[in-house]
């Protein structure tokens, strides 16, 4: 019972994770660049929806403007910043998103202040039990939106038309350059999706987590999940996004107490700290050994 | 190295040091805080610049560092605490680049940012080592007994420690592995087909690279008394990859000049704020300053500060180079868009 | 490439010069940083206090004895070398009379440098290793140590019958050390109370459900928050998340902030913290002077933080003022000195009226008052609830 009411919130954090991941992975299918600044885009997302209720207008409308926004605002990204490193060595890019990143949060810094803000009330109050599992309103909403935002996205990337020219783009730009795709603007589309989503992500995790700076760290966590669900595969992102959040619900609740009480018995260590925060990335040292594709990554992805 | 540049090489250190010692305690500080970040810069560069890994655990080692530092200091080993905090680091840093040798470009520096987190970690969960979060506090560094005090002699010791560190760093440059260094950061392959042991090349680089980190690190810890996970975790990473960015990648200078400017940039834009009386909304515009900063210079300027200010420098000159036809052989290596950098 | 070594150092060189030139020193100068930007610039209010309250006294009353005193607000941004840098600059290039510190790190790394520069020093933290009359004389804090508050809260709870604990709190020093203090001390035995578990987790959180699923399935009668409010916000946001109410848990005096109610609602409703400082608005006669203040100036922050900040201002310009009383009514030019008597008359501090912000505070013990009670959230508010406790 315990078990399943961490596996719950687990499952709820963890796909937010997989909606952020989605949007890494994308933009490295398409231009084989790894967006250190997906955290900064999770954050703004959440703090135009705050901006846009203030402004009077309802929350529905606000997420929605918000999400548009953000998808402008990874497209301007694209073209103004990645375009013209098109040449540059990998290094440089990393570090030019990574810039991205410090820029945003001092933007957020600079309009909203280094506080705390209390996020408006998208869902009800109130919670509902099943089967003996207690979960708020707030939290069920959440993470099934997440869940079916991010399904929804593998099923566009899959089956519909632009969701193919993007595919064909990330395969072989060269080759869909030859047959009549235009290139740079899927890779804007790509940013713009990619930056929509975590927009999305960064307003249903505000919901949870309450407003603040700190949203734009979340970003961080992608990198754990990619490399666990395979750098090049989507449905990797999400599989390995909703194992890491139950991964760390059970560190917390369960692996962290128990370890503790093992190192209270036997010697003068008291606790183990945050287990669950360096966890995923031991993980991922363990997977970049062992199996560097990742779950669901093809080999030879890893070379550059 | 030719013997007039190590001669002006020693007077440069020589002045600093006769600089630092007619200081206040503000600028020694800063100045000892200008000189132990280009340590660590110029040892990130050789590792990310030369070597062409980049790598987000530089706090961590700096980290490691400090820590061993000030157990060791704490216990009376005086000046000795330095060059073992170095071993320290430098054994961590190859601890580090072994699993990594078998990774590539993207998948290292994500390698690398695991493992600034899991030292983060081990800083905070090792007590009896670390003193965990209540941080270790450290007594001043003594040198055959005589306990140094002031931010003045801090800083000389500083610059001697960054004499020694450049160099080795000019010295590397000029031996087969400093060469093998820059063909390894071009093209693995034809580094292979050359004849040169990649893995080999590559834990060199981690191994002296993690060296000068550390002893940059001894050098906090006894400049600031007090060794924190907190103050080693990946923002300070970030900064140094930025000092050796905006200095310009591959450049030893180029260290310098980035890790002057990002020490002292929130220093002058407190300054400036306070001048204007806009203190508040500057401390935003640091922020914003420094992530423009590396934006701006990735995309128009890679080589860094020290491309520019060369550019600045030798504008006076191209009116001569204009006239003068070049030799054959510059021609050529300039056709070949001089990939392989000189070390100056 | 010569030129260009050479035209760096010069500008270089011109640099620092520039930064390291001592500033033309007033003849009354007080320091003091803050975050005013980072992790914890939520309760930045305390070196806005201070500040405000000097400045009031510019305003109002011409300075202190006539003399006008320049203050100096500087942002930490709660990083170790930051502080270290602005302690230099308030010590070295400001001569500064009084320095008002910031982190519990930087109060500890900074010990032997403020023993020798003589210099009195107030610092933020509440950290038991900050205070210690005889060893550490020039180091002032202004209220009852973390584990002297943590001690009133259980001292509540077992007169009320309470007999189940657990402890939570962040994973850096501001956390761990009250707590193991009060942990190895022995006191929750005596108090006949039972830690049932301690619950540590990441400063930075954004997440802390599964610990809440934690807490909730041990049912405790207590659970004792040693947190920020930032974190405090997240604890009490997962706790409602799993269906436990806001009044099993008690903070120490940083969770008294208008935030919590305000981003939590109804969540909030019940939550107790230790209240050192009567918080902003109350029926106090220093709030008169904060409002003539704020008539004419601008009031960054309007939480209890602030009225730590201006009880600081209160005790400090109170001992600056009898020192240059004791002067003959003239700043001492010997800056030496006049630190040293400034410290001498901080603790000659007795019973002073700080406008009703705590009791009457001395500061022979260095603390000024050790007494506290309890505030409880009621339809959003804190009301006091009990008398005043002291921790000693």
């Amino acid at each position: 019972m315990y078990a399943l009411q961490l596996a719950t919130a687990g499952l709820a954090i963890g796909s937010v994770y997989a909606l952020i991941a989605i949007g890494v992975v994308l933009i490295y299918k398409c231009s084989g660049v790894v967006n250190f600044a997906q955290g900064a885009f999770v954050m703004l997302g959440a703090y135009f929806t705050y901006a846009i209720t203030r402004l009077g207008l309802t929350p529905v409308i606000a997420v929605f403007l918000s999400t548009v926004l953000m998808a402008v605002a990874g497209a301007a990204t694209e073209r103004l910043v990645l375009r013209p490193m098109l040449k540059a060595p990998v290094v440089a890019i990393m570090m030019v998103t990574l810039g991205v990143l410090i820029f945003l949060r001092a933007v957020a810094l600079a309009v909203w202040g280094p506080d705390q803000i209390a996020f408006p009330k998208l869902f009800p109050d109130g919670a509902i039990e099943i089967f003996g599992i207690f979960i708020t309103y707030n939290y069920l909403t959440a993470g099934s939106l997440s869940i079916c935002l991010a399904l929804a996205f593998l099923a566009f990337y899959r089956f519909t038309a632009i969701g193919l020219m993007q595919r064909c783009t990330a395969d072989n730009s060269r080759a869909a350059l030859a047959i009549g795709i235009h290139t740079s603007n899927q890779i804007s589309l790509a940013w713009s999706m990619s930056a929509g989503l975590a927009g999305l992500g960064g307003t249903l995790l505000a919901t949870l987590n309450g407003l603040s700076l700190g949203l734009s760290d979340i970003g961080l966590i992608a990198f754990p999940v990619i490399v666990l669900g395979g750098l090049t595969s989507l449905a990797g992102a999400v599989v390995a996004g909703l194992l890491l959040g139950v991964l760390q619900a059970f560190t917390d609740g369960l692996v962290t107490p128990m370890l503790e009480g093992l190192l209270r018995a036997y010697t003068t260590i008291y606790s183990v700290g945050a287990l669950q925060q360096v966890l995923p990335y031991a993980l991922l040292i363990l997977v970049l050994l062992v199996r560097p594709q990742g779950i669901f990554g093809w080999r030879g992805s890893e070379r550059l | 190295m030719s013997g007039t540049r190590l001669w002006i090489t020693f007077l440069v250190a020589a002045a600093a040091c006769v600089l630092a010692l007619m200081l206040g305690r503000f600028g020694a500080y800063l100045m000892h805080a200008v000189v132990i970040a280009s340590i660590s810069a110029l040892a990130l560069n050789l590792l990310t610049g030369f070597c062409g890994q980049i790598s987000f655990a530089q706090a961590a080692l700096l980290g490691v560092g400090a820590y061993t530092a000030g157990n060791l200091g704490n216990a009376g080993w005086g000046i000795l605490s330095i060059p073992v905090a170095g071993m320290a680091s430098a054994a961590s840093s190859a601890l580090i680049g072994l699993p990594a040798l078998r990774l590539r470009g993207l998948y290292f520096a994500i390698a690398t940012l695991a493992a600034q987190f899991i030292f983060d970690y081990a800083f905070k969960i090792l007590d009896p080592l670390t003193h965990g979060v209540s941080g270790l506090l450290i007594k001043p560094l003594t040198i055959l007994g005589y306990v140094v005090q002031s931010d003045q002699a801090y800083a000389v010791i500083a610059i001697i420690c960054l004499f020694v560190t450049w160099l080795t760093m000019v010295f590397i440059g000029e031996t087969t592995l400093g060469r093998a260094f820059l063909v390894v950061r071009e093209n693995e392959i034809v580094a292979k087909g050359m004849g040169i042991d990649v893995a080999r090349t590559k834990l060199w680089a981690f191994v002296i690279s993690g060296f000068f980190a550390g002893v940059a690190g001894a050098l906090l810890a006894f400049t600031t008394r007090l060794a924190s996970p907190e103050a080693f975790g990946l923002s300070l990473s970030i900064d140094y990859v930025a000092m050796i960015i905006v200095g310009g990648l591959g450049s030893l200078p180029g260290s310098l000049l980035g890790a002057a400017f990002v020490t002292l940039l929130p220093e002058l834009i407190q300054r400036v704020g306070e001048a204007l009386n806009i203190a508040d909304i500057l401390s935003a515009a640091r922020e914003m300053a420094f992530g423009l900063l590396i934006i701006v210079f990735l995309i128009f300027e890679p080589r860094g500060l020290s491309a520019l200010l060369h550019r600045l420098a030798s504008r006076s000159q191209t009116n001569i180079a204009l006239k003068t036809p070049q030799p054959t052989s510059e021609r050529r290596r300039s056709e070949l868009g001089l990939k392989l950098e000189k070390v100056e | 490439m010569k030129r260009v070594i050479k035209s760096t150092i010069v500008g270089l060189g011109l640099l620092v010069a520039w930064v390291a030139t001592p500033a033309l020193s007033a003849d009354l100068s007080v320091c003091i940083w803050g975050t005013i930007t980072g992790p914890d610039a939520l309760v930045n209010g305390m070196s806005y206090g201070t500040r405000d309250y000097f400045e009031f006294l510019n305003q109002t009353k011409g300075g202190i004895g006539g003399n006008k005193v320049q203050i100096l607000l500087l942002d930490g941004r709660y990083k170790l070398d930051e502080e270290l840098k602005n302690y230099r600059r308030c010590v070295d290039q400001e001569n500064s009379v009084y320095v008002n510190g910031w982190s519990t790190g930087s109060v500890k790394a900074l010990r032997e440098q403020i023993q020798q520069d003589a210099v009195p020093f107030m610092t933020e933290s509440f950290a038991s290793e900050a205070l210690d009359p005889v060893k550490l004389p020039y180091i002032f804090m202004a209220g009852p140590t973390y584990e002297q508050q943590m001690i009133i809260a259980l001292r509540d709870l077992a007169t009320k019958g309470g007999k189940t604990l657990i402890i939570m709190h962040p994973d850096n020093e501001y956390g761990r050390g009250p707590v193991n203090v009060v942990r190895t001390s022995g006191i929750i035995e005596k108090l006949g109370l039972n830690l049932v578990d301690t619950i540590e987790f990441p400063y930075d959180t954004q997440d802390l459900t599964a610990q809440m699923l934690r807490v909730k399935s041990k049912n405790p009668d207590l659970v004792y928050v040693q947190a920020s409010t930032p974190q405090l916000i997240v604890v009490l946001r997962d706790a409602a998340k799993v269906g436990m109410s806001a009044k099993t848990f008690v903070g120490n005096i940083y969770n008294i902030s208008p935030a919590i109610p305000q981003q939590l609602g109804e969540s909030a409703e019940g939550f107790r913290a230790i209240q050192v400082y009567s918080d902003f608005g109350s029926d106090i006669p220093a709030m008169k002077d904060i409002l003539a203040f704020k008539a004419k100036n601008k009031v960054e922050k309007e939480d209890v933080y602030y009225m730590k900040g201006w009880f600081k201002g209160i005790v400090m310009s109170k001992a600056i003022e009898a020192a240059i009383a004791k002067n003959g009514g003239t700043v001492p030019s010997d800056i030496k000195a006049f630190r040293t008597s400034v410290r001498d008359q901080m603790v000659a501090l007795k019973d002073v009226d700080v406008g009703g912000i705590t009791p009457a505070a001395s500061y022979a013990d260095h603390q000024g008052s050790t007494r506290a009670r309890v505030a409880e959230i009621k339809g959003g508010k804190y009301v006091a609830i009990g008398d005043w406790i002291n921790a000693r």
